[in-house]
């Protein structure tokens, strides 16, 4: 049984069953470790965590504090011109506030109010006319478009530099797993120990908590040497495959399966292996082709802004390159190939330095909306009478220019025909335009309010254009589902909607320091409620909100100011406390195993399932699964009384409100005299007044005590075979299970053939 | 069981009613199951009783009276016998007056149905048991759940009955919501003035144990012999035996927060009604914000009540406490401006009063809603709509009081699971019947007080509470109770452990008990249960009869045995020339109903036979589809009106089920489904219960003989081979 095997056969199941073995081997070990083991192992933990946790604690504050410095120095704040970052930023900082005492995330929460407050008071939108010819507008865009190849240039020679001095740990951390596979063959478990190390450096969870698991098997006796041995060749090296893949790819940027094996002297089979699962996961996503081969990436959980905005200039750009004359068109035709490329080499690098693009990519925005509006006002048509009106109304520029196309359009749709030979209705055609240039109106004119006046709401909107709310709402829909817009945040409960802006540096480093401030100051009183009072049932708790830390550290590292990162020595400083507390937490969690005893291997069979079930709920956060199996429902000796369902700890069996009728006809003479007396008294008399046998079943709309049909979900149910022992119909009742492949012999099975 | 004869005394009701005596007389001397016939002319004046007592004597008890109404009647004779100390608990009564005499013109046809409805009782007391007077000690002990002001009262009122009780309350002081009333409409006293005498009546009281910071998890056994379990002061979960529990849990008052218009829970000067109460009576009326003095202060009603989104119906006090509380504002800073913004003032009874008060005193009542808050130059501003004047004000407040609903207090649902209280759709607790049976919950032996089962002032949860103080003193009967055991019996052995008895009980009273030994040697390792049932706890409605497949529990005043042999005599002449329609009915509404009928002389078809039952849930399939096989046309039952269930609100409902399931059946094996029907009536509608009656002998009629008549009925072999 090998584990790439095992993965192609039913996958999801047979991890519930693997989890199984595991987690039951774990509910017994309960009964091996005495409760004074526990108290040891968390008294230990305690001592150990004393002298780390005081840093850990006193970190925020330190960094607060010294952000609240540097922020009130270089006056950042005012930098920010995006509404909705200080909004997003206030309730942050409100909400963590209200959760703890601080003095420097109070001072940073009015530093920004004040930043809102003044912002909504200087409200002079200005006017500028533009007056500009193409030629000019696009040689800027061209210019534009090499500083934009440049910068990102230099962010991919960036990435590649990290990817480069990535290179060499990588080097040391192949060579290593290649020295624990050769040594796995010999000595398993210091090549497991060695695992280990290499896990703590890739940082890979699963991986890591596999390790820990399969461990303490061995050490408790569940796993015996042989099959110890098998998994730590097969699934524990396969997992440490996985962590070295993680590392490449978060390091070393996107990469194609063969790239990855290159990376890692490993044959592409085993990384696609490896791969499979790990998308399974949704840690990693594909993200890109490089000629027929798929690239892969972290998943992200947020697409830089950046990347967005190219985007719609992109698509902006090329409604421009359709209308325009022949020989200026080639021009500008080159100068999309090359914003299209650009944008697939941002997609490419994921994430990246955003501020670095922040000026050349809002200009390039500007002059593109420029370069529209121009076009406009320089070609006339026969609506020009229309378009001036829009152009003087000032509407947003790429809306104004889907219109124009779309007017140029219409009237040869009427007099001539379309592709399939269709005439179109001049009055249909005129309902059309007037709805479709209404629309087209007010959502240009919501577009520009909301890029002029920061995000607003559908209410706000409303109050300014006297368009009614519902019909702003529906055009916000509608954009904010061609991406056009973002949302950002909600003000007096309603959403505010923004135009994607690329953040700069001050307005990433505000953002993400309220974001934090909120995590790090829920998880600070966590971990002191914890801490105050450390119990076993915590234990899983502790290590997360250390992980929260431990997280929130290395976001804050990553944050600048004025190209310089806040407060690094305490963030240096503190680094190694939070990974050591993170370890410690995460072995003692190893350690002590939850609190259900009687469990063994041996008679997993007679595993009473409801009573360890909400344990193991607890800890898998799914229901165990003992096997596969089928309920068979013997009608004659149902009594109808839900007692299954009752019982059922998996909701996997239900009574249905449908009479099988015609069964009650068949049932045979013994079988009636085997049920209880009233019920058999109930079918004779039927029988004794039917004048014909009933060849449907009867659908009942409610439930009816005493009635129904039994039916299984079987991909609920997990065998536990409650219902069965529960049923009170003669004969051992009426319901059996077919166990068609159970734990047990699973267990059975994989001992013998390791 | 061997069929016993009984004596038929037949009762001519002064020889008033059209009924031919001499054909009754002649005809019943002829049924094998009668011993004697007396006709008698005034069975219920004295010398009437003294010929019951006789025949009683010489029939070891067996008498089946056909008179008038059992309902007049029943009452009188128990009460003679009784006092004579004889057993009258297997006398049968017929109705011959209310049932056939009064509402049939034709003479011959009111002697049949008289005849056969007496064949029918005379087979019912065939197999009548005795009952006897039955014993039960049981503690008296009383928990009552929260030491508001309901609690508080029901304590002492029980303490003054003459029980034990524990008070255990989840706070860490007794009093609940009216500790930090102001004022209490009308009485112009404050909360604490209210409490005061009580709480010293409380210490005083050696009866009374009183547990603060004691939160109940869950609660165990029936009445006599609840088990609760509490968390104590000190976190220790302990148990407590009582007889039975008083739920006075109080109400909670809903925080808007999720009302983003208000900004509850972001602006400090936002409050709810209760929190300005709580400022109100400590004497702190200031500006939570800056502590500053309170000039402006504007109230919303309705906040959360009148709302699908939250609570669909009205509060009831929340206008009546804005107004308590801007009168007390006026008192502390007379310069102070208050505004209520409402949709309706609804200030019952005498709380009219403290209306016009302020309405004197210049409290501004504008109608309409706030649909907006924010702050600005830190002060709190609101929007108001007025929609009287159709305009909009801006206004600054310093105060911005939301009367927010009244919601049942936390944990309701969680304890309903174990103490088996059934729940309104708001979260209330549900009370057995809203007119007759208030403050008892569907659980024997837990009854509510107070505001968990809907809002209340101050007074009404006083009244409440001694309400509830005795209903649980008539369960109790001081510890020592005694009776004639009439409700369920189980026959252990016959018990198959299915639990419908227990799952479908109105009452709660079968209890499932895990057998823990017979699983230790069971074979297939099945998990085995027994059900237990106290008879003197049940009300013998028949739920459980109805629904048991082995006939485990039965009525003891009316077996399986009973209703199928009186089934079976009554329908003894029953054909297709003359279609007869059998009617169970209930002896709650339907009986008072029907003698109504009688009373008024209102006629209807004479085709019809009556089989008295005590409660429609009693009424199983197996008895519909016997009517049938013994020959009946058409079978209907009479039922309280939908939620009007006298006996805790589904016996109607599960003899719906019954009927709708025969239906279906009927329909199915070649019958046709509309033989069979329920109706429902309160208890005195009598053209319900003539037009349904109508319906059914017209049916009867209409559909023609039965396949039992035709004599098709159970050969659907031949048919399908």
């Amino acid at each position: 049984m090998s584990q790439s095997k095992l993965e192609k056969v039913i996958a999801p199941k047979r991890q519930r069953m693997l989890d199984m073995v595991l987690a039951l081997g774990g509910l017994k070990e309960e009964s091996a470790i005495p409760l004074s083991r526990v108290k040891e192992e968390l008294d230990k933990l305690k001592i150990e965590l004393a002298p780390l946790t005081d840093a850990i604690l006193a970190f925020p504050d330190s960094y607060f504090t010294k952000f609240l410095e540097t922020v009130e120095k270089s006056r950042i704040i005012a930098e920010i011109s995006d509404r909705g970052i200080l909004k997003e930023s206030i309730s942050n900082l409100e909400k963590a506030s209200s959760k703890i005492e601080s003095e420097s995330l109070k001072g940073l929460n009015k530093l920004i109010i004040d930043a809102l407050d003044r912002m909504t008071k200087v409200e002079a939108p200005s006017e500028t006319s533009v007056d500009i010819d193409i030629p000019t507008i696009l040689s800027t865009i061209s210019d534009l478009i090499s500083e934009i190849e440049l910068i990102t240039d230099e962010l991919e020679k960036t990435s590649k530099t990290e990817a480069e001095s990535a290179q060499a740990e990588l080097v040391s951390l192949v060579e290593n797993l290649n020295l624990i596979k050769t040594k796995a063959q010999t000595d398993p478990e210091t090549a497991l120990d060695e695992l280990q190390k290499i896990g703590a450096k890739t940082r890979y969870g699963p991986g890591m908590r596999a390790a820990a698991q399969v461990k303490r098997g061995k050490r408790e006796g569940r796993i015996d040497g042989a099959r110890f041995h098998n998994l730590v060749l097969d699934n524990m090296l396969t997992e440490a495959i996985r962590g070295v893949i993680m590392f490449i790819l978060g390091k070393m940027g996107s990469k194609t399966v063969v790239q990855i094996g290159g990376l890692m002297q490993t044959s592409s089979q085993a990384i696609q292996n490896a791969l499979v699962t790990m998308i399974q996961r949704g840690e990693i996503e594909m993200v890109g082709l490089d000629g027929d081969t798929p690239v892969f990436s972290k998943v992200r959980t947020e697409v830089p802004n950046s990347t967005l905005v190219l985007k719609i200039i992109v698509q902006q750009f090329r409604g421009i390159v359709k209308s325009l004359e022949l020989n200026v068109a080639e021009t500008a035709n080159e100068s999309l190939r090359n914003l299209q490329s650009v944008l697939e080499r941002l997609k490419i690098l994921g994430a990246y330095y955003e501020t670095a693009l922040s000026e050349p990519m809002n200009k390039l925005r500007e002059t593109v909306d420029n370069a529209t509006e121009t076009l406009l006002t320089s070609q006339t048509s026969d609506d020009a009478e229309n378009l001036k009106l829009l152009v003087s109304a000032g509407l947003e520029a790429f809306a104004r220019f889907r219109l124009k196309i779309t007017l140029e359009k219409g009237p040869t749709l009427v007099s001539g025909t379309n592709v399939y030979g269709e005439k179109l209705d001049p009055e249909v055609y005129q309902i059309m335009m007037d709805t479709y240039l209404d629309n087209e109106l007010e959502r240009g004119t919501i577009l520009i309010l909301i890029r002029d006046l920061g995000a607003l709401t559908a209410h706000d909107l409303a109050e300014r254009t006297n368009i009614p709310q519902d019909r702003i709402l529906r055009h916000l829909l509608r954009m904010k589902r061609d991406e056009l817009l973002t949302l950002a945040g909600e003000n007096h409960g309603y959403v505010l909607y923004d135009v994607p802006r690329t953040p700069s540096e001050a307005e990433i480093a505000i953002l993400t320091a309220s974001n934090i401030a909120l995590q790090l100051s829920e998880a600070k009183v966590e971990l002191e409620r914890i801490l105050s009072e450390l119990k076993a049932p915590d234990i899983g708790r502790l290590a997360n909100s250390l992980e929260v830390f431990s997280k929130a550290r290395d976001k804050l590292a990553s944050v600048r100011v004025n190209g310089a990162v806040i407060d690094e020595t305490t963030l240096m400083e503190v680094e190694d406390s939070i990974r050591s507390a993170v370890l410690l937490a995460y072995r003692t969690r190893a350690k002590i195993p939850s609190t259900r005893p009687k469990v063994t291997l041996e008679d997993l069979v007679d595993v009473d399932v409801p009573s360890v079930l909400d344990e193991y709920r607890n800890q898998m956060g799914y229901a165990p699964l003992l096997g596969f199996g089928t309920i068979e429902w013997e009608q004659s000796r149902c009594l109808g009384c839900k007692s299954c369902e009752i019982a059922c700890p998996e909701n996997a069996i239900e009574l249905k409100p449908r009479i099988e009728i015609p069964k009650f006809f068949e049932i045979s003479e013994e079988a009636l005299s085997q049920l209880p007396s009233s019920r058999s008294l109930f079918y004779r008399t039927v029988q004794n007044l039917a004048t014909v046998k009933p060849s449907k079943d009867i659908s009942l709309e409610n439930e009816v005590p005493g009635f129904g049909s039994v039916e299984v979900d079987l991909w609920l149910c997990v065998a536990c075979r409650t219902c069965v022992r529960r049923c009170p119909g003669p004969e051992n009742g009426a319901l059996e299970l077919e166990l068609k492949w159970n734990l047990p012999e699973v267990v059975k099975h994989i001992i013998s053939t390791s | 069981m061997d069929d016993n004869k009984s004596a038929v005394l037949i009762c001519t009701c002064g020889k008033q009613l059209q009924l031919g005596f001499d054909f009754l007389e002649t005809h019943v001397s002829k049924m094998d199951l009668t011993s004697s016939v007396t006709v008698h002319d005034l069975v219920c004046q004295e010398e009437g009783l003294t010929k019951i007592a006789e025949l009683l004597k010489a029939n070891d008890g067996h008498l089946v009276i056909a008179a008038c109404s059992s309902q007049k009647i029943h009452p009188r004779i128990g009460q003679y016998l009784d006092s004579k100390g004889i057993d009258s608990s297997q006398i049968q009564y017929v109705n011959i007056r209310e049932h056939s005499a009064w509402v049939h013109k034709d003479l011959d046809e009111a002697n049949k149905k008289s005849v056969d409805m007496i064949r029918g009782t005379l087979a019912r007391s065939a197999k009548s048991i005795k009952r006897t007077l039955e014993k039960k000690e049981i503690p008296p002990h009383v928990t009552v759940i929260g030491g508001g002001i309901a609690g508080v009262e029901s304590a002492l009122s029980l303490s003054n009955l003459g029980y034990e009780v524990a008070l255990l309350e989840i706070a860490d002081e007794l009093g609940g919501h009216v500790r930090s009333l102001p004022v209490v409409a009308p009485t112009g006293k404050s909360g604490k003035e209210i409490l005061s005498g009580r709480l010293v009546a409380l210490q005083n009281d050696s009866n009374i144990t009183t547990m603060t910071k004691t939160k109940v998890k869950y609660v165990t056994g029936e009445m006599g012999k609840f088990v609760v379990h509490y968390m104590s002061k000190d976190e220790e979960e302990k148990t407590l035996d009582t007889s039975a529990v008083v739920l006075a849990t109080g109400f909670k008052e809903f925080k808007p927060t999720s009302m983003d218009e208000y900004r509850y829970g972001k602006n400090p000067d936002v409050i709810t009604q209760f929190e300005l109460s709580c400022m109100l009576s400590e004497g702190k009326l200031a500006r939570p914000s800056d502590a500053k003095p309170v000039k402006e202060v504007v109230m919303i009603q309705c906040v959360g009540s009148r709302s699908e989104d939250y609570k669909k119906d009205c509060s009831k006090l929340c206008c009546t406490f804005a107004i308590d509380n801007s009168l007390e504002i006026l008192e502390k800073v007379p310069d102070a401006n208050v505004r209520i913004v409402y949709m309706d003032i609804r200030v019952p009874f005498e709380n009219e009063m403290i209306y016009k008060e302020s309405r004197e005193k210049g409290v501004d009542y504008i109608r309409g809603r706030v649909s907006m808050t924010w702050e600005q130059d830190s002060k709190t501003f609101v929007r108001i709509y007025d929609s009287l004047l159709d305009k909009y004000l801006e206004t600054p407040v310093d105060l911005l009081v939301l009367s927010s609903a009244i919601l049942p207090p936390d944990g309701t649902s969680e304890l309903s699971e174990t103490l088996g209280y059934a729940l309104e759709d708001d979260g209330h607790v549900k009370e057995l019947y809203g007119k007759l049976r208030r403050n008892e919950t569907r659980r024997r032996g837990v009854v509510a007080v107070g505001g968990v089962t809907r809002p209340q002032f101050v007074f009404e949860a006083v009244t409440d509470a001694q309400a509830g103080a005795l209903i649980i003193h008539n369960e109790l009967q001081g510890g020592k109770i005694e009776s004639i055991a009439r409700g369920a019996v189980l026959n252990l052995e016959e018990c198959v452990g299915c639990s419908l008895c227990a799952q479908q009980c109105p009452r709660g009273v079968p209890l499932m008990v895990e057998q823990t030994e017979a699983e230790e040697t069971d074979e297939e390792q099945k998990i085995l249960f027994k059900a237990t049932i106290d008879t003197l706890n049940c009300h013998s409605c028949g739920v459980c009869q109805s629904l048991c497949p082995s006939g485990a529990t039965q009525l003891n005043f009316l077996s399986n045995d009973q209703l199928w042999s009186e089934i079976d005599a009554t329908l003894e002449d029953a054909g297709p020339d003359y279609p007869i329609t059998l009617c169970f009915y209930c002896e709650e509404c339907s009986v008072s109903t029907i003698d109504i009928v009688g009373t008024r002389r209102m006629e209807y078809p004479a085709s019809t036979r009556l089989i008295p039952v005590p409660c429609a849930g009693r009424v199983s399939i197996i008895d519909l589809l016997k009517a049938f096989e013994n020959g009946a046309s058409t079978v209907m039952i009479a039922a309280c009106e939908k939620d009007r269930c006298h006996i805790g609100g589904t016996g109607n409902e599960i003899a719906q089920v019954q009927v709708d399931v025969a239906r279906e059946i009927l329909n199915a094996i070649g019958w046709n489904g509309e033989r069979v029907d329920m109706f429902r009536m309160f208890s005195a509608e009598p053209e319900r219960f003539t037009n349904a009656v109508n319906e059914m002998v017209k049916r009867a009629k209409k559909l023609g003989p039965t396949p039992v008549h035709d004599g098709t009925a159970g050969k659907w072999m031949e048919v399908s081979e």
